[in-house]
């Protein structure tokens, strides 16, 4: 067997975005009940109608189960063990950066986040959050000057309560699913964007989700209006501590795309995997849904899931308006005690819709790994077509990789494609970079690179740089 | 439901044998399957009641089959009374498998069935008494092909069971024939073990009439060496199910498939398939074709499931569906549950309708568009049936399916 340690070896980078920032934090009582949904309004000096969105979600939670259908396998969650709100202890309202707590600013600087504007030059605008607030957002000024609105969600409650009313929940709607209800009751914070009719937006926005607490969960919610011909690229990137508990993480992300709008939404996922026993690790449970409401509309996922204990994850795109089109890509990563369940859904309703999936699932370790995703021809999507791929690469003889693809049509006139394969790193192909000089290290990141290149090729330049580098780290010493 | 009523109270009355008693004890605790289970979520709940609302016949129907008549060149059995073994056990090397080893294999086989995904086993074999079971030893190579019928009376429900055992280096052709007759409902299981460098040629052709129901399954063992091709066809059956189940138990062998299910008017027809392998050297080709016009329903599900003991296994599915109305609808989920790395496992799913540039180019030349569909559909359905063994000389499959296409 070709050097089968050695590439065991090459997956097991330690997780170096693991430190904890000693920062003093407000939090409330642990638990979930009626009461704790009010305060957390309540803290949040919301409008009565977002108070009752929650009580609303809050009840139908209350009457949900958690699903069970998924391909995981993970200890019970208990809800009322959770704070469900925590923030770092700063002066009421911030006025510029300065006022931030450097120490918060010292978090972000050691996680790469250019959250000072001296790092103009990345052009890239910011919305940081930390545990359950939002406590940056940067080039605030320039984009206002272009109508883009770029905000914490708590602040777009605040100032633009009225684009909230409209748009808040009509992509995901409370009763969704259970992860879904329960964020619509107590999400704390997030990202709001609004991009003006037949604005471009003249920079990539970012948002970037850092779990700090041990004991407390996420629950952000991310909300982006792109109205007539616009367009806008929005990154989001993820990273918690190492602790040898389950943080619980369940966000929502509604995207609305109206006509001729194109919404690009690129996710790099690295939360705390937990360690090679399984101990510890972020619990993933996501819901992004997009809506392609408007003629020729776009809306494109693009994502990186390399971290999580467990990811439960489905960016989908209901494709309403004609001509639309839908796209995800993806690259899910596992090792050792990993699991996954992700994949899309795409709902074609109106006419001459178009999608394509792209799915590079990678699974090392004993980790397991499935690609779950639904395309779904409604009856008035004539002359609508689909492509998936979804491709598999085992690394070591014990992890498992799923393919689970759901097709129903109930349209004649449309097409439907779908391909999966699976493969793993052959000998021959090691032997060969080897034999050219290509150290092994090198030659199995080449290897995994070279599979996932179509979906990096999706992702902005700077993320596929991070992403490729964030594969070859964390598949050092798996390959065998 | 008839039916369900009576296995609920059925534990009162003597003379069961001792497999039904053994499913019915099964099924007392849940007589129903869990509708929410992957294998029962798309089923047609009316249709399914539909189905068990029929009273069981343990009287056997009149064999009364529009296909041809017995022929020199083949073995032809009708499982039920009339069954002439003794005229086969003298000529040629088939034997019937005494009681004893028939119910030791079944009550083997229960033993590791799962109660959602063998649900339609365990009611066939909690329905049917002895005599309509059919046992077969079948040995040496020299066997003409076989046919084999089971078929329903009107107004009731039928069960059938049938047991091959195929021993070492045997080698036959099978066609297994499934008759609905109007307003019945037939449950049909298989069970077949191929023993090691055996090989079969397998076709199973379900032909419905009006408003009739099939519960069909298929449990198929292979060990080293053996060759299983199946080939199958299930048409103009109200609802019908046909549920494969190979377990390929060493690995090292081949299997091939090759399937067909047509829905017209508001049936619903559906295939699932579960290819097991459990040994490393597995090969696996996989095709399943539907065809969905008027408002039916297709569905085809089918799982492949390589262990960390199944290296090198070569195993690819592919569905190709056809959706020929506006109020017909196909659902098709081809899985992949992989453990094992050095594996070829792949597959391929589509949906669409005829092709309309192929329809175009032969209008070009002067064909009628309807003559260019039967063309095209001709093409789509000969794939499958030139695969059902026997068939093809004597059973005119093709202009069936075309004359009513």
């Amino acid at each position: 067997m070709v050097n089968e340690n050695l590439v065991k070896d090459v997956v097991k980078e330690p997780y170096k975005y693991g430190f904890v920032t000693d920062i003093e934090t407000e939090k409330i009582a642990k638990g979930l009940n009626e009461d704790i949904v009010r305060l957390i309004s309540q803290k949040k000096e919301e409008p009565k109608f977002l108070l009752d969105f929650r009580l609303k979600a809050f009840k139908k939670w209350q009457k949900m189960k958690e699903p069970d259908w998924a391909a995981l396998g993970y200890k019970k969650i208990d809800y009322q063990d959770i704070i469900y709100y925590s923030a770092p202890k700063q002066k009421e309202k911030i006025s510029s950066l300065d006022e931030v707590d450097p120490k918060l600013l010292e978090t972000f600087d050691k996680l790469g986040i250019p959250l000072t504007e001296q790092k103009k030059l990345t052009n890239v605008a910011v919305d940081a959050v930390f545990d359950s607030v939002s406590i940056a957002t940067t080039f605030r000024e320039e984009l206002a000057e272009h109508g883009v609105i770029f905000c914490s969600i708590s602040e777009a409650v605040k100032n633009h309560s009225d684009l909230i009313e409209k748009y808040l929940g009509t992509v995901v709607p409370a009763s969704d699913n259970y992860f879904a209800a329960l964020n619509s009751a107590v999400f704390s914070d997030g990202s709001f964007v609004y991009i003006p009719k037949g604005v471009t937006c003249p920079m990539d926005l970012s948002s970037y989700f850092r779990i700090n607490s041990g004991d407390s969960g996420q629950f952000e919610r991310t909300l982006i209006i792109a109205e007539e011909s616009s367009s806008v690229s929005y990154l989001e990137g993820c990273t918690a501590p190492m602790f040898d508990t389950n943080t619980l993480h369940a966000a929502v992300v509604e995207l609305i795309a109206l006509d001729d709008a194109s919404i690009k939404y690129s996710t790099v996922q690295n939360w705390y995997a937990g360690d090679e026993e399984g101990i510890g690790g972020i619990f993933n449970f996501v819901t992004k849904r997009g809506k392609c409401l408007g003629k020729r509309s776009k809306i494109s996922w693009s994502q990186v899931e390399t971290g999580s204990a467990i990811t439960w994850k489905y960016p989908s795109c209901l494709l309403l308006g004609e001509e639309s089109v839908g796209e995800f890509y993806s690259v899910a990563l596992t090792n050792n005690l990993q699991q996954a369940d992700t994949g899309t859904k795409m709902i074609h309703i109106g006419p001459k819709t178009k999608s394509t999936i792209v799915s590079k699932g990678i699974s090392a370790g004993k980790s397991i790994n499935s690609y779950r995703g639904l395309v779904k021809m409604g009856t008035k999507a004539t002359g609508s077509r689909n492509y998936s791929q979804c491709d598999s690469m085992l690394i070591g003889d014990q992890a498992s990789a799923n393919t689970f693809p759901y097709i129903k049509s109930q349209q004649p006139n449309s097409e439907i494609e779908h391909e999966a394969s699976t493969c793993r790193i052959s000998e021959d192909q090691l032997f060969y970079l080897q034999s050219r000089g290509i150290e092994f290290e090198e030659a199995v990141s080449m290897m995994v690179s070279g599979f996932c290149r179509d979906v990096f090729n999706q992702l902005p330049m700077e993320f596929a740089a991070e992403a490729d580098k964030l594969l070859a780290l964390k598949l050092e010493g798996s390959v065998g | 439901m008839e039916i369900i009523e009576k296995i609920k109270t059925n534990k009162s009355i003597d003379n069961l044998t001792e497999i039904q008693k053994i499913c019915l004890n099964k099924l007392q605790s849940s007589p129903l399957p869990n509708p929410k289970s992957e294998q029962w979520r798309l089923s047609n709940k009316s249709k399914f009641s539909n189905f068990l609302n029929y009273s069981v016949n343990e009287k056997d129907p009149i064999f009364d089959i529009p296909f041809p008549k017995t022929s020199q060149s083949t073995i032809r059995l009708v499982i039920g009374d009339n069954c002439q073994t003794n005229f086969i056990e003298e000529n040629f090397s088939i034997k019937q498998i005494s009681e004893d080893k028939l119910v030791k294999y079944i009550k083997e086989q229960i033993s590791y069935f799962d109660q959602n995904e063998n649900w339609s086993d365990l009611l066939n074999l909690s329905l049917n008494c002895t005599k309509n079971i059919l046992g077969l030893k079948i040995n040496g190579s020299e066997i003409p092909p076989i046919e084999i019928f089971s078929h329903a009376s009107s107004n009731s429900l039928n069960a059938k069971t049938l047991v091959i055992f195929l021993e070492k280096n045997c080698d036959i052709d099978l066609l297994q024939v499934n008759l609905g007759k109007d307003n019945s409902s037939l449950s049909q299981s298989t069970f077949l073990c191929l023993e090691e460098n055996s090989s079969i040629n397998h076709g199973v052709v379900s032909y419905g009439e009006n408003k009739s129901n099939l519960l069909n399954s298929l449990n198929v063992i292979q060990q080293n060496n053996s060759e299983y091709n199946l080939g199958s066809l299930h048409f103009k059956f109200n609802y019908a199910r046909f549920e494969i189940r190979i377990k390929q138990s060493k690995g090292n062998a081949k299997t091939n498939i090759k399937g067909m299910q047509i829905t017209k008017k508001d049936e619903q027809i559906s295939t699932f398939t579960k290819i097991d392998f459990h040994g490393p050297n597995g090969f696996l080709d996989q095709i399943n074709k539907s065809l969905a016009d008027d408002k039916s329903h297709a569905i085809f599900e089918g799982s492949i499931i390589v262990p960390k003991i199944a290296q090198k296994t070569d195993a690819s599915q592919l569905s190709r569906n056809l959706l020929l109305s506006n109020l017909a609808q196909i659902d098709t989920k081809p899985q992949l549950e992989i453990i094992a790395d050095d594996v070829k496992c792949k597959h391929g799913a589509t949906i669409s309708q005829l092709n309309e540039e192929e329809l175009f180019y032969m209008r070009t030349r002067g064909i009628t568009l309807t003559e260019a569909s039967k063309l095209q559909l001709s093409s789509y359905f000969q794939e499958i049936i030139s695969f059902i063994p026997v068939s093809q000389d004597r059973w005119d499959l093709l202009d069936k399916l075309l004359n009513e296409n």
